[in-house]
């Protein structure tokens, strides 16, 4: 597939069968059977300008699905190349199908084009040969999808996709899921950021480690350089270097397997559910509470001399000498 | 008893029943912010009677559901009943902040001069935080129904489904004449009242 986005002639392109003698077909395979872990991005198609439940993407799927052909295929790799700018470049699609007795699934991948060199060997020699156009599954471009289901008429909407460029640009991060699939993430960055945001809140307030409360808190604020990244709870727990002890209080909050699950990271909604106020004074003490009940934890009082007191009470739940403050 | 009865009878114990409560209670955590123009917020789950009673329905002379644990769209149905028709689309941008749509309609008379049911309806993915521990990807439904609706459409829809299934059979002309007059009270009533908190939000 050429990168033919806003050519009024498109440039002529051809596919083929990979018959299951050929050498490709132990690495698509590979890729079939991979594609479940690979594909960590739960999507779902877009509703049509109109809202009905039809997209154009979804349609040339289900018609490959349906009766997979060199021509039902064509106009998948089509719909690509013509939402493929020069930046992506060159590139050879896949489309891999495979049925059990009820349920379907069909992965569709891109290789970039890369340039390499052949090395070939012999017993008295080493012969090179540059190569413009070696097409592999880049480890930074990689992009697939994949959509498994038993029932034409009501799955296939919902999918799975991995792009490896997810964040590295808008347009490129834009290309595969929203522009060439028409989709968008199953979950919302809103709804991942508040599950993540009330997981580190819960976690905070139900552990009695004070290690671990500071440890979440720090993280809290320093998190808004994530806006519109692709994070997941464990890559946040990862980005501000959690403890194994902190990341386990933030597991224990959600569920297991929502995890790992990716979503973009919205800042604003964020905020609005987890908060932490802290205010520092010029004697040394550091005084940290959520946002919203801070002030009736600390009493606040200005005393004659112009300084200002805090006063509060109850028990101690831990207590400990750390080696420095942060 | 049916194999479809018993399949659904179990997804409708240990999948439907279960996520209704927790959907209910995520929404209103998201609608929390518009919690004031919002007059009642339900969810159910679809009865296996009214399930049924759809999976038997026919194109023609073909059943319409070929495979109705998968294509009835509706077994989970939530409602949201919004105090004027201008609360409506704020209720569903925040709805859409934190819910992924498949569907989003309008449902409308076909006729600027036909007056029926009105609501705002839309299909959307269940989030996997709602999800029963445990429960298997093939025995969650992808998506549930939402409707918006302002007082007065969802007085009339009631009214209406309430009349449509009396045992005396169709409607005569001058029945159908006053369920099309009530719907255009109640649309009347709806422009009055919208009108009203405009004027007086604004003086």
């Amino acid at each position: 597939m050429h990168p033919d986005k806003g050519l009024e002639e498109p440039r002529p392109m051809r596919g083929t069968a990979v018959n299951v003698e050929e050498g490709p077909f132990d690495m698509l395979q590979q890729i079939f059977e991979e594609a479940p872990r690979e594909c960590r991005y739960d999507i779902s198609f877009s509703p049509s300008e109109d809202g009905t439940q039809q997209n154009d993407c979804h349609d040339l799927f289900l018609a490959y699905l349906q009766e997979p052909s060199l021509e039902t295929g064509q106009v998948v790799a089509e719909r690509l190349q013509g939402i493929t700018t020069k930046r992506s470049g060159l590139g050879l699609l896949f489309l891999i199908l495979g049925a059990n007795s009820s349920r379907h699934r069909l992965v569709v991948s891109r290789f970039p084009a890369s340039p390499g060199i052949l090395a070939e060997e012999d017993s008295a020699s080493l012969s090179v040969q540059y190569i413009e156009r070696v097409f592999m599954k880049s480890e930074k471009a990689y992009k697939s999808a994949m959509y498994e289901g038993a029932s034409f008429e009501a799955d296939f909407w919902r999918g799975r996709a991995i792009d490896k460029q997810i964040n590295s640009d808008i347009a490129i991060s834009n290309y595969w899921i929203r522009d060439f699939l028409f989709s968008d993430f199953a979950t919302t960055g809103e709804r991942g950021t508040r599950r993540l945001a009330t997981a580190l809140r819960d976690a905070v307030n139900r552990t009695s480690d004070l290690g671990v409360k500071d440890e979440i808190a720090a993280a809290v604020q320093l998190s808004q350089g994530l806006e519109g990244q692709v994070t997941s709870a464990s890559g946040f727990s990862t980005r501000f270097g959690l403890s194994e002890k902190a990341t386990e209080a933030v597991k224990e909050q959600m569920k297991r397997q929502l995890f790992d699950e990716p979503f973009v990271f919205k800042s604003d909604e964020f905020h609005k559910h987890v908060a932490f106020r802290s205010v520092e004074l010029d004697n040394g003490a550091r005084l940290i509470a959520d946002a919203d009940s801070f002030d009736e934890i600390f009493e606040r009082s200005e005393s004659n001399s112009g300084k200002t007191e805090f006063s509060t009470a109850g028990n101690i739940v831990d207590e400990r000498f750390r080696k420095r403050i942060r | 008893m049916s194999d479809l009865e018993e399949a659904y009878l179990q997804r409708y114990e240990q999948v439907l029943s279960p996520m209704v409560e927790t959907l209910e209670q995520e929404l209103w955590e998201c609608l929390c912010e518009v919690a004031s123009r919002i007059d009642r917020l339900t969810v159910r789950p679809k009865s296996p009677d009214s399930f049924l009673l759809k999976a038997e329905k026919r194109q023609g002379e073909e059943p319409k559901y070929s495979d109705p644990m998968q294509e009835i769209r509706d077994q989970i149905g939530a409602r949201i009943v919004a105090l004027y028709v201008d609360d409506i689309e704020p209720i569903e941008k925040i709805v859409l902040t934190y819910f992924t749509p498949a569907e989003l309609q309008d449902l409308v008379p076909e006729s600027e001069s036909e007056f029926g049911y009105v609501g705002r309806h839309l299909l959307l993915i269940i989030p996997p935080d709602i999800e029963p521990e445990g429960a298997t990807q093939d025995s969650i439904p992808d998506f549930f129904e939402l409707q918006i609706k302002t007082l007065f459409q969802h007085a009339w829809a009631e009214a209406n489904h309430d009349l449509s299934y009396k045992p005396s059979g169709e409607l005569t002309f001058d029945q159908r004449r006053k369920v099309a007059f009530t719907a255009a009270q109640a649309w009347g009533a709806d422009m009055i009242f919208n009108e009203l908190q405009r004027d007086l939000r604004t003086s």
